[in-house]
């Protein structure tokens, strides 16, 4: 036990550099992702939202929406952070080669860690990536006669640079450099050995992500299809987390291409098997980090073209990775809360739903993705009969994406069928943007039983006539039906008389003598024990270590052994006594 | 040659909508071998040559006709192979324009909703909510064939059975094989109304059940009650499970459920205790 504490301390500094970016990059990705996906409406929306103040302190914490000017962009942000000095093509050039060695270190040690670290280092360089960036980076790391050569031709034609010959000394590097020496040293020693291929995926990611950004769609979608093939082909375990990323974004060229998702002959549709295929051999390789990306792909994909009976098949015959990584799980969660939504099993939606936005990055980058699930979490509580809660919707960040769904709340916390019909016709466009429309018109029967459950609450007896009066029912034969269904459903304690037209309520019993409380503290109480397992089991503990401890602990023992044989003899001394204590 | 037959069973399968299944059910296999000679049963997977899509769209007329045919003939089984068989081809994009998709997939929707299959129901309906967007055609609901099937859902959730019952008799049935729905839905609208009246009113008068259940005369309410084990004293209508909920007479049974309910509530709360306790344990 002693022995942990101090040895993890020691791994910190190393850790902490990285994770302090790794937490905002990894929002911002996925925020892009929501942004984006979300058919690019929802990103003016997110950009009137994203007011946060932290956003200036951050290097990488850029709003979500990359645009396609990121390259002048970065020119007119870095030199706050940045030493001045430092010319910022070179930065990034060597930024970018930085990650060449942990994928080596990646490779040699075949620990995933150092490559998701390199990868999360690509959301802090997307803003700065440019051709010429690439193209010099490609240059200088690949030489002419290299057998790769014909990959990084590949590589450079897809950025439109073809022209530029391989294996170019790093020398105007050199020239320009004052302080980054390793990384350059690094590059130089690629040249002479054998580029690995993860080195190439990475750069071929890095492709991916500029074209992108620059919304080369269908260009990217090609050279994405190359990749995969390549991926493929090399089969290699420790590209695993790195052909994750390549699917990923295949995935997302797809979604921007030419007949747009919701028609069944988007080519969202076609890369299907491919994705399905890589999902077979991951799962068969118990790969993680690809199970759970292409899972989540694959149910965005459904999702997108409607096709919910087959998602929910693919959740049915898929087991989601427990231990993926924390945004997918948010995303799969996501995914899976609509699904359950769609198919009326609320219960489970919601706690898919909570157990997303609650997974979902806290800091203002992945906003898209918090402000979709709550919109989607509030619907579902208002379909299972409970009102959200007042604060949702005075956080500052969300309150104006959630407008439409507070006045919707109101209506339905009132149980005003007026209201209720008004504010849907008026937000109508932005419900169905949010795919929550059809969801929402099955909540007029909500508004109903709320209705009646305010007056049953309110009077002790009611005309039938006065509850279609004030519920706008068509009629009165109507409002006793649905009454009746009421009561029988549990929404209210009431009784009809049909002779003389009334409802007459009963006395409502007291919460506090059932067993309701008991149960909601339970709850409570499994939650809080929930949480502390995950967080024993999301600590992370060096390999070998209990070996060092074993033998600290044994030498401490040998210790004990040794002071117990001087007192033994010191007692023998003494006392005279013989004893065999060996056998302790 | 194949080609020239599907068009005259299809022709003949047209005209005569009256046709005794059997009969249409051979002609249908007749086309299915046809089909299968001009290699259409299926579309083929993109890519692939396949059959050309004036074939496909045959192939699609076929299926829409069998599965009319078999809701005629009251055969949800066959009717949803055809549909499952259909589904493919409402992919296609060379067949997007059809007659029959709305009413087929209307009549699914009706299929589903009586038998209870909300879940598929309303994964139907979202499929249906995105292509209407997609296609520009404004409201699935102003349909006549998607609309009555979505209206009559809401109904059914609402309560206001009413309204459903007045959407089955009135003209609003877009077509004949709708009616074919009307009775299940009419028995299972008459359970649900059952059903909610036991708890809802203490007592009902026979005259008045008549208009609640939409029963046609006294004779009925009685069979009906009957059936559904009320029992008719004076002219009224007691429920008796009403009287088991609420404090009847039988509540010798009540109390003794409520003694097994309090022992089971108290060894809950005792093994939720134990089992705090078991985890402070781990923790601390």
């Amino acid at each position: 036990m002693p022995g942990k504490t101090p040895h993890s301390n020691g791994n910190e500094p190393v850790e902490n550099g990285v994770r302090k970016n790794q937490d905002v990059d990894m929002t911002d990705e996925k925020s892009s992702l929501k942004g984006k996906g979300k058919k690019g409406v929802k990103e003016g929306e997110d950009m009137t939202v994203v007011v946060p103040p932290s956003k200036t302190t951050k290097q990488s914490s850029q709003p979500p929406p990359p645009d396609a000017d990121g390259d002048v962009e970065m020119d007119v942000d870095k030199p706050e952070d940045l030493e001045v000095k430092v010319d910022p093509v070179t930065q990034v050039i060597t930024d970018i080669k930085s990650n060449f060695a942990l994928l080596d270190r990646a490779v040699a040690l075949f620990d995933a860690r150092f490559t998701l670290r390199a990868l999360r280092s690509i959301s802090s360089l997307r803003k700065r990536l440019t051709p010429d960036i690439l193209a010099q980076v490609i240059a200088e790391t690949f030489s002419v006669s290299s057998t790769s050569a014909s990959v990084a031709k590949q590589l450079l034609v897809a950025i439109g640079k073809e022209d530029v010959p391989l294996g170019r000394q790093a020398s105007s590097e050199m020239e320009i450099d004052s302080e980054p020496k390793a990384p350059a040293k690094n590059g130089n020693k690629k040249e002479n050995k054998e580029v690995i291929p993860e080195i190439d995926i990475f750069l071929s990611i890095l492709v991916q992500v500029y074209l992108f950004d620059s919304k080369q769609f269908q260009q990217g979608a090609e050279f994405s299809k190359y990749l995969s093939e390549r991926i493929h082909s090399l089969n290699r375990r420790t590209l695993d987390s790195l052909s994750a990323k390549v699917y990923f974004y295949y995935s997302l060229f797809c979604e921007q291409l030419a007949p747009l998702p919701p028609s069944p002959q988007s080519p969202i549709v076609a890369i299907r098997p491919t994705l399905l295929t890589a999902l077979r051999t991951a799962v068969l390789r118990k790969d993680i980090d690809i199970q759970a990306s292409v899972i989540v792909l694959l149910l965005r994909s459904y999702l997108l073209t409607s096709h919910i009976s087959q998602a929910d098949l693919l959740v049915s015959h898929t087991q989601f990775p427990e231990n993926a990584a924390n945004n997918q799980v948010a995303r799969f969660l996501y995914y899976l809360g609509r699904i359950r939504a769609i198919q009326l099993r609320y219960t489970e939606a919601h706690e898919h739903l909570t157990a997303a936005t609650r997974k979902a990055p806290a800091s203002s980058c992945a906003l898209g993705f918090a402000q979709t699930a709550t919109k989607l979490l509030l619907v579902v509580e208002l379909l299972m009969g409970d009102i959200p809660e007042r604060a949702t919707f005075r956080v500052p960040s969300m309150e104006q994406a959630l407008h439409p769904y507070f006045l919707l709340v109101q209506a339905v916390r009132v149980g005003n069928l007026e209201d209720f019909e008004v504010t849907i016709a008026e937000h109508a466009d932005t419900f169905r943007r949010d795919g929550t429309y059809s969801l929402i018109l099955r909540l007029r029967q909500n508004v109903i039983k709320t209705g009646i459950r305010m007056m049953s609450l309110s009077y002790s007896r009611i005309s039938l006539r006065d509850i279609c009066i004030r519920l706008h029912l068509g009629s009165e034969e109507s409002a006793e039906y649905i009454v009746a269904k009421a009561i029988r459903d549990g929404v209210i304690e009431a009784t009809l008389d049909r002779e003389r037209g009334f409802m007459k309520s009963k006395e409502v019993g007291d919460v506090y003598a059932t067993r309701e409380p008991g149960e909601a503290f339970h709850d409570r109480i499994r939650a809080c024990l929930a949480l502390h397992d995950e967080s024993v089991k999301a600590m992370r503990f060096p390999m070998n270590q209990h070996r060092l401890e074993l033998k600290n602990a044994q030498e401490a023992r040998e210790r004990e052994r040794e002071m117990a044989k001087e007192i033994q003899e010191g007692d023998l001394d003494e006392d005279d006594l013989g004893g065999d204590f060996e056998g302790m | 040659m194949a080609e020239r037959n599907l068009q005259q069973i299809l022709n003949q399968l047209r005209s005569n909508p009256g046709l005794p299944y059997p009969e249409a059910s051979s002609l249908l296999s007749k086309a299915k071998i046809q089909l299968l000679q001009l290699k259409a049963a299926t579309p083929s997977a993109p890519g692939t040559p396949g059959a050309s899509p004036q074939h496909l769209a045959l192939a699609r007329d076929v299926y829409e006709q069998g599965a009319l045919f078999s809701i005629r003939a009251r055969n949800p089984d066959a009717f949803t192979r055809y549909v499952s068989q259909l589904q493919p081809f409402y992919e296609l994009p060379a067949t997007a324009g059809s007659g029959e998709r709305n009413k087929v997939t209307g009549l699914y929707l009706l299929l589903l909703l009586t038998q209870g299959r909300y879940a598929e129901f309303h994964s139907e309906l979202e499929t249906l909510s995105t292509r209407a967007k997609e296609g520009g055609a404004g409201e699935i609901e102003g349909d006549r064939f998607l609309g009555y099937p979505i209206k009559l859902e809401r109904w059914l959730m609402e309560g206001s059975y009413d309204r459903v019952w007045k959407a089955m008799k009135s003209r609003e049935v877009p077509s004949e094989e709708y009616g074919v729905f009307s009775e299940i839905l009419t028995s299972q609208i008459r359970s649900e109304i059952a059903s909610s009246s036991e708890r809802a009113y203490p007592s009902l008068p026979l005259s008045s059940t008549k208009s609640l259940l939409f029963l046609d005369s006294e004779g009925a309410v009685i069979d009906f009650a009957r059936h559904r084990g009320w029992t008719v004293r004076d002219g009224n209508i007691y429920f008796p499970t009403s009287a088991a909920t609420v404090d009847g007479e039988p509540v010798n049974v009540t109390s003794d459920a409520d003694a097994g309910d309090d022992k089971e509530f108290s060894r809950m709360v005792i093994e939720n205790t134990l089992g705090y306790a078991r985890e402070l344990e781990t923790i601390v």
